[in-house]
């Protein structure tokens, strides 16, 4: 079964892992079944760039390594520009690549250069075109001056532009991007969100399925996205459309020491509050603990009311910030999670 | 495409493997020491030779060239051992999924891997020859070329194909290193790489001779110390070339039903 019209397709896609264990070493064996992905249907269309946006555990990596073909699925169906994963896995692997946040898939012990002919070796890139293709690559993540350098010798920055490199070295129609940024510092981040947004889909039109728990990442780089829950896909849609979804308009931010269980009931009990959502915060103030609530209202006249309700609980509020619905807050409100 | 992918396989495995000069000393070395190491086991011993009965024949070989021949395969079978274990690096050192991403040839990713050995193991050849002609003066009769050639070609084939075969098998499971390991030791003692089969208890021989090694031994031995002809290794040979013949069709099917079944058990990246 092929379908074309879109470049990737996920039907009733389900994975179960199965682990057994034993008490001792001549104990009973004990066998548990996960579920890490429970029957998700999804498409992207050619050209896109489609976030699927979930925290660790959701069943993201899981998705991508079914997409391309180093998983089987244990339920359901997956197609790639109309090939299935399972059927036609030769063929699928020949038109994707894949490139993993925080893991190695390079060989430390050979150079830049040596690492990418090898894996131009691999895909048949013509002959003839492996020098160029390699160093353009090399030139365009900037590290054709380290090229002959041991990929050991990299710096971690340098290593995932180098695995950007790999993941594009047979010119593949679909790539797969899973947690890219995952581990680097905020300025390589922001430069490699740039490379892929601004090269690979947009200059050379390439599919694009991009997995991350960094909702700002999702945010800067994709229109639409698909919220991953628990296995579950929740919510699929264009970022405004998933807005307007939304119930309420707004969201406060605000920051409070003196928090109790008494406040909060009372906060969801106000007659303005749709929902609030005590989120994890480092910090503190004066000695006290810091906590983060997201509390969404109808509109942003209801602020003082809040803001009067937790004075009168004797909330200290350290900081107030009210803004439309962002990602986090769409995620929040699809999954359910904070 | 499929040797285009046995050729990088096997340029990246030797610059893996040769990264370092204390490498190329490694290699160099340890077939010097495993032969002291024999030559000074058979030492206490009077006898300067060994009587091998085979095929209604009884031929009287050079005792330090027999041990020394057995030294040289087994420096073979270590290295056939540590390419087999391919696979498993491959997935501790977190490239495995990388490789198994590229629509490249699984049988080309095996052959290129068990052939790097064959370049190592050229090194190692080096350095038994030296202790050979330096240290130990062995009384060596070849009458035949073509067959001490066909004997060492196909010894070395049929270790590739074991290689191969061992090599599928730890992309399936970590557990492959331990297998291989476990192998070892039978292998080496049924094989009769440091002593005559004929030492062996019967009941031992029948596996013996389910052992490709133990028929590449005997066609060695003779050839190169016991001036054996093409006919008089006829018999060890084709079973020897039977056997490389089933491994590679082994190796053949083992892989796909090993990445097979990592990907139905998700065990690609476990290690």
């Amino acid at each position: 079964m092929t379908i074309e019209s879109f470049a990737v397709e996920a039907q009733q896609l389900s994975r179960d892992y199965v682990s057994t264990k034993r008490s001792h070493i001549l104990g009973r064996k004990t066998t548990t079944t996960i579920r890490a992905l429970d029957h998700i249907d999804f498409e992207i269309d050619e050209g896109e760039l489609f976030g699927l946006l979930g925290p660790n555990g959701a069943g993201k990596t899981t998705t991508v390594k079914i997409l391309c073909t180093l998983l089987e699925p244990t339920g359901g169906h997956a197609f790639v520009k109309g090939y299935d994963v399972v059927k036609d896995a030769a063929r699928v692997r020949k038109i994707v690549n894949m490139v993993a946040g925080g893991e190695r898939m390079l060989y430390y012990r050979l150079t830049g250069r040596e690492n990418l002919r090898y894996f131009a070796d691999l895909y048949d890139v013509p002959k003839k075109e492996v020098s160029t293709r390699v160093d353009r690559l090399l030139e365009l993540v900037g590290l054709i001056d380290r090229a002959d350098d041991e990929v050991e010798k990299y710096s971690k920055g340098m290593r995932q532009r180098l695995q950007i490199c790999r993941g594009l070295i047979n010119d593949p129609e679909v790539v797969f991007l899973d947690e890219p940024t995952l581990g680097l510092d905020v300025n390589i981040a922001k430069d490699i969100r740039k490379f892929i947004r601004e090269k690979i889909v947009e200059e050379q039109g390439k599919t694009v399925l991009l997995t991350t728990h960094y909702m700002y990442e999702a945010e800067e780089m994709c229109a639409r996205v698909g919220f991953l829950s628990k296995g579950k896909l929740v919510a699929v849609g264009h970022i405004e459309e998933l807005k307007r979804k939304m119930p309420t308009g707004f969201s406060m931010e605000v920051l409070v020491t003196r928090l109790t269980d008494e406040t909060l009931e009372g906060l969801r009990r106000l007659k303005k509050v749709k929902r609030v959502l005590i989120t994890d915060y480092e910090g503190e103030a004066e000695g006290e603990k810091i906590d983060r609530l997201i509390i969404n209202v109808d509109s942003d006249a209801a602020a003082p009311e809040v803001l009067d309700y937790m004075s009168t609980m004797h909330c200290r509020t350290i900081s107030v910030n009210i803004r439309g619905p962002t990602l986090e807050d769409l995620f929040m409100f699809f999954t359910g999670e904070p | 495409m499929f040797w285009r992918v046995v050729v990088a396989e096997m340029k990246k495995n030797v610059r893996q493997f040769f990264f370092s000069r204390a490498t190329l000393v490694w290699a160099f070395v340890l077939p010097l020491g495993n032969g002291l190491y024999l030559y000074f086991l058979y030492f206490p011993f009077v006898t300067k030779s060994v009587e091998l009965e085979f095929n209604a024949s009884t031929y009287t070989l050079d005792l330090v060239g027999f041990t020394l021949i057995g030294q040289l395969l087994y420096s073979f079978f270590v290295m056939v051992m540590v390419v087999g274990a391919a696979f498993d690096r491959e997935r501790e050192q977190g490239t495995l999924e990388a490789l198994l991403l590229s629509p490249a040839n699984r049988m080309a990713i095996l052959l290129g891997g068990a052939l790097a050995s064959a370049v190592w193991y050229m090194w190692m050849l080096i350095g038994v020859l030296f202790s050979w002609i330096g240290f130990f003066q062995v009384n060596i009769i070849i009458n035949d070329f073509l067959a001490l050639f066909t004997s060492v070609a196909l010894s070395y084939l049929s270790l590739v194909a074991l290689g191969m075969c061992l090599e599928a098998l730890f992309i399936h499971s970590r557990r492959g290193v331990m297998y291989g390991t476990m192998l070892q030791e039978p292998i080496m003692f049924l094989s009769g790489l440091i002593f005559p089969l004929q030492a062996m208890p019967r009941g031992l021989l029948v596996f013996s001779y389910l052992i490709p090694l133990t028929f590449g031994l005997i066609s060695v031995r003779l050839t190169l110390l016991g001036g054996a002809s093409m006919f008089d290794v006829a018999v060890p040979l084709g079973i020897l070339a039977f056997m490389t013949a089933t491994l590679f069709i082994l190796a053949m099917w083992l892989i796909g039903y090993a990445e097979r079944q990592a990907k139905v058990k998700a065990t690609l990246t476990q290690f």
